[in-house]
């Protein structure tokens, strides 16, 4: 050991047979690769930026860079290619060794580099939006890590564009990792605070919506990175309504904590043009790991229908997780490494971005194989003695999780075709599950493709049977494929389920109206007003229903309403129209016809309506 | 075949020398002189190591049960400049209840040997039986158990506590290393 370190001091010439030194050959070492966390305020437990500062812990520092578990990274090198590397070379640790060996000498003041310079605060400059979680939430003192997830509700009036997000734990000591999920089914606000404390435990948060609108983005924070900001054109949508919860991983730090974080939201006024994806590679239902076994392998793969860039990976297990990779195969048969941990650490899990896109051509086929180790070899087991572990969100079960960000390479946006592949995979894996049959459902029917879309939910129903959203989604259906009764029975039945559903109201309104009831109509329309008033679609089919049974003053009086909360919506400008000819205010009318127009330019009745007013 | 710690027999037969160090509140005790205490436990510890900060609860807990059956504990700082402000503020946030020795000139590291912080020694009628980590939560930096499987200190001092005769033994702990502080 001795011999091969004065053999490199001797193949370096300027170096000559001088020992390291800190100014020399550890500050550039120190500035550039561990002060990021270690300096005031950071996660780390202590400032690396003086040679006081390093002189006190040499022996830890040269022990653990040679153990590399200082600084954190867990990727094997050379498979994939990761923005922000942090790894050491051996070189680089071997100086350090050597300089702690020799005693850590100071060395000449002259060679000292100058300290490295950090923004203060806010890495990104002042947020245009940040929100605070309510009250602080305590962390014990001792015990084993928390799983917490805190639910934040920015209150944007109006669709705004996400450009960037950042996340200030509150108290970095004692946060491993973070994540922001975005929930805009609003599911995760009523876990909130069951417990008493703000937030509510998990490691992982399911969050199921209704609508097609995929996860994109990875928002994450670890140590020494609180930001993720995305291109320009890559912006996400946020909505009023749409809540973000913060999955946070906390460890006890030997004294009761308190934690209080907030998340910095930066907008920008262009919508997206490009959707990136987050595409999930996992077979959670193959976790069944017998106690005692050491290599317990689960895989997963998906055959990629569309051309992608990917442009970031994000591997998840829990304490049982050992060696992790993610492959992939193209349709030439070669293979490439997408990313290789071969000592699962959960503690620094995160999120790697590749430093450039990497292409995967329709074809590829994209695969993980996790194995795990639950023997009690594995001091991270969580249980002692071993036992069974099958899948969960609690630190005792296990998870196998790929994420990958993808982004389809060509225009119009293919994300369906890429869910589509997703969800028949699913399928594979699950034969009877509820998610697959449903998501192929609504992806069939935003297809046109009534018939198919019909028969995946009904098998969707076959998994749960008490599905208002599917009973709902089912009628909505048979409606667009012109079967108004059978879709009435499924409206009904979801409204037997959840009363209080508004959209299920809705489409029951719009069968009634087609069949021109409007009494029946107009009841299930005011049931939707009550839980939205500012629903525009239903105000502006209220008036039209108004209308139809002669109670022109209250017709006119939600119309207006439709159209000064909507002024683009066009049903509300021809329908007030009509409602105004009809009570003989030929100017008003004329007026609406041709804000109607201006947003449909062909549209025959809106022209027909302006004829007959003699306004051509 | 694995074992979970190493196990090597102390001499017999040395006895502690005494060393007079001063107490966080100023007094001047020679912490191994015989004062009729079942043991005296020695905690060597530091303000900025996570790995002891993380025991603080686990000593609290060992304290409250042994003081009681007629255990001295100390906690002994280690770092040979650090005010006596900082310790004092370290020892009220992590709730101590015992003295703090401030070992500035490693009389008591010399003594009791210790390799890293967090780590014990433990003197029974003025002989260490015992130096080596709290318990085997920690097997190596960054690899931790949930909750620790072996108690080692624990147990040995059930043993002085039952008056048994205690092989003398040590373990290899976990923490920040004292060679550092030199
Ligand atoms: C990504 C942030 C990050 C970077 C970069 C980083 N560290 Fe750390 N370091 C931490 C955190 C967080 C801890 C605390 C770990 C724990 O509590 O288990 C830590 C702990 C340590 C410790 C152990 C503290 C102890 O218990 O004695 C040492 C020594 C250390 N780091 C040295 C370094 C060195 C040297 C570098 C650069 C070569 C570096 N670190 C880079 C975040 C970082």
């Amino acid at each position: 050991m001795r011999l091969r370190a004065l053999f490199a001091i001797g193949a370096l010439p300027a170096l000559g047979a001088s020992s390291p030194t800190f100014n020399r050959d550890i500050a550039p070492i120190v500035f550039s690769h561990c002060a990021t966390c270690h300096r005031p305020g950071e996660a780390a437990p202590f400032s690396l930026l003086t040679y006081a500062d390093a002189q006190k812990r040499a022996t830890q520092i040269a022990a653990l860079t040679s153990s590399r578990f200082m600084p954190p990274w867990l990727p094997e090198p050379g498979k994939g290619d990761f923005a922000n590397e942090r790894r050491l070379s051996a070189s680089q640790i071997r100086t350090i060794r050597q300089w702690a060996a020799q005693g850590a000498p100071e060395g000449n003041p002259a060679d000292l580099p100058p300290q490295p310079k950090f923004v203060e605060g806010w890495q990104l400059g002042a947020p245009d939006m940040i929100v605070t979680l309510d009250k602080p939430y305590t962390l014990a003192a001792s015990g084993s890590d928390v799983f917490r997830n805190f639910v934040f509700r920015p209150a944007v009036n109006a669709t705004r564009y996400v450009r960037a997000v950042e996340v200030r734990p509150g108290n970095k000591k004692i946060v491993h990792h973070a994540n922001v999920l975005i929930d805009r089914s609003g599911s995760s606000r009523l876990r909130d605070g069951q417990d008493g404390a703000p937030g509510f435990d998990g490691m992982d948060v399911k969050i199921e919506t209704q609508t097609f609108d995929p996860d994109s983005h990875f928002l994450f924070w670890k140590p020494g990175t609180s930001y993720s900001e995305e291109p320009k054109d890559m912006a996400w949508r946020l909505d009023p309504g749409t809540d973000l919860v913060l999955n946070m991983h906390l460890q006890p730090s030997g004294k009761a904590e308190s934690l209080q974080p907030s998340i910095g939201l930066y907008f920008t006024d262009q919508a997206p043009t490009r959707f990136p994806m987050l595409v999930q590679l996992e077979h959670d239902g193959a976790l069944d790991i017998p106690a005692g076994r050491v290599d317990f392998v689960v895989k997963d793969w998906l055959k990629l229908p569309v051309d992608v860039d990917l442009l970031g990976i994000y591997p998840h297990a829990h304490y049982l997780g050992k060696d992790l990779q993610g492959l992939a195969t193209l349709p030439d048969g070669s293979t490439r490494w997408l990313i290789h941990i071969p000592d699962w650490d959960i503690n620094w899990q995160a999120v790697y971005r590749y430093k450039k896109p990497l292409f995967l051509p329709k074809g590829t086929v994209i695969s993980m194989r996790y194995t795990y180790d639950n023997s009690a070899q594995n001091p991270r087991n969580p249980s002692h003695p071993p036992k069974r572990v099958g899948n969960g969100d609690k630190s005792t079960d296990e998870m196998a999780h790929l994420w990958l960000q993808v982004l389809p390479r060509s225009a119009p946006d293919q994300r369906m075709i890429l869910q589509e592949s997703v969800m028949r995979r699913r399928l594979e894996k699950y034969p009877s599950d509820f998610l697959a049959h449903y998501s192929l459902g609504a992806l069939l029917q935003a297809q046109s493709m009534p018939g198919e879309a019909a028969e995946y939910y009904r098998r969707a129903l076959l998994a749960r049977p008490g599905s208002a959203t599917v009973h709902n989604a089912l009628g909505a259906t048979l409606l667009s494929g012109g079967k108004a009764k059978e879709a009435m029975a499924e409206f009904q039945q979801a409204l037997r389920l959840e009363p209080g559903y508004s959209n299920a109201h809705y489409n029951a309104a719009r069968v009634f109206l087609a069949e021109e009831r409007f009494g029946d109509a107009i009841e299930h329309l005011r049931a939707v007003i009550r839980i939205d008033p500012r629903d525009v679609p239903a105000l502006s089919d209220l008036g039209a229903a108004m209308m139809a049974t002669g109670q022109t003053d209250e017709s006119i009086r939600y119309l207006h309403e439709a159209v000064r909360l909507r002024p683009d919506y066009f049903n509300a400008r021809y329908n007030l129209g009509q409602v105004l000819a009809e009570i003989g205010k030929v100017d008003e009318a004329a007026s609406e016809f041709r804000a109607a127009l201006k947003l449909q330019p062909e549209d025959a009745d809106s022209r027909e309506a302006l004829r007959k007013i003699g306004r051509e | 075949m694995r074992r979970a710690f190493s196990i090597a027999v102390l001499a017999w037969g040395i006895f502690a020398s005494s060393a007079v160090l001063t107490t966080l509140d100023g007094r001047r005790v020679d912490p191994l002189a015989n004062t009729g205490a079942k043991a005296v436990v020695l905690l060597f510890t530091r303000s900025d190591c996570p790995i002891s900060n993380r025991y603080a609860p686990e000593v609290e807990r060992l304290y409250e049960q042994f003081a009681a059956r007629g255990f001295v504990f100390w906690l002994v700082y280690v770092d040979r400049t650090e005010s006596e402000n900082n310790i004092r503020k370290h020892v009220r946030e992590f709730g101590y209840r015992f003295g703090a020795l401030l070992d500035r000139k490693h009389e008591l590291v010399s003594l009791a040997k210790p390799v890293v912080t967090p780590e014990a020694a433990v003197y029974a009628r003025g002989q260490l039986v015992y130096r080596g980590r709290i318990d085997n939560r920690y097997v190596a930096f960054g690899k931790a158990r949930q909750a620790a499987t072996e108690h080692d200190l624990e147990k040995v001092l059930e043993e002085v506590a039952a008056g048994r005769t205690v092989q003398p033994k040590t373990t290899r702990a976990i923490g920040c290393f004292i060679e550092d502080l030199k």
